[in-house]
């Protein structure tokens, strides 16, 4: 699932001109990227980063930086 | 950040359709989670 600081309207537009099949959540007040490790410049948008989370809800990946076109794609495989 | 092995802190938050997304909800799932600056920039 995709996550940023944009309202839905932004997202909405955003998924459907890509056509993706995952949600994007609209983290709003920050509060998940606060959480997650990706809201280190309040000023500014959310850092890219990667969280893979296994099925007992532990993290198993942390990654600061991943490349958003590729980076998805790659770990889906390794699931 | 995080490290492998810590919990997964829990959220819940709203989908680009409005529709609620809570952590919980993917129990006994793998998630994947990635953050990004801005709706429909590149990088």
């Amino acid at each position: 699932m995709g996550v940023s600081f944009d309202t839905p309207a932004e997202n909405k537009k955003f998924a459907e001109k890509f056509h993706f099949t995952f949600p994007l959540i609209c983290d709003t007040d920050r509060k998940i990227g606060t959480a997650y490790g990706a809201n280190a410049d309040p000023g500014k948008g959310a850092q890219r980063v990667g969280v893979v989370i296994d099925k007992d809800g532990k993290i198993k990946e942390w990654h600061a930086r991943v490349d958003a076109r590729a980076w998805p794609a790659e770990v889906l495989k390794t699931l | 950040m995080l490290n492998p092995g810590d919990k997964a802190p829990d959220f819940t938050g709203r989908d680009h359709n409005g529709n609620p997304v809570k952590l919980a909800d993917f129990k006994g799932k793998a998630v994947v989670l990635w953050f990004y600056p801005k709706a429909d920039t590149p990088g």
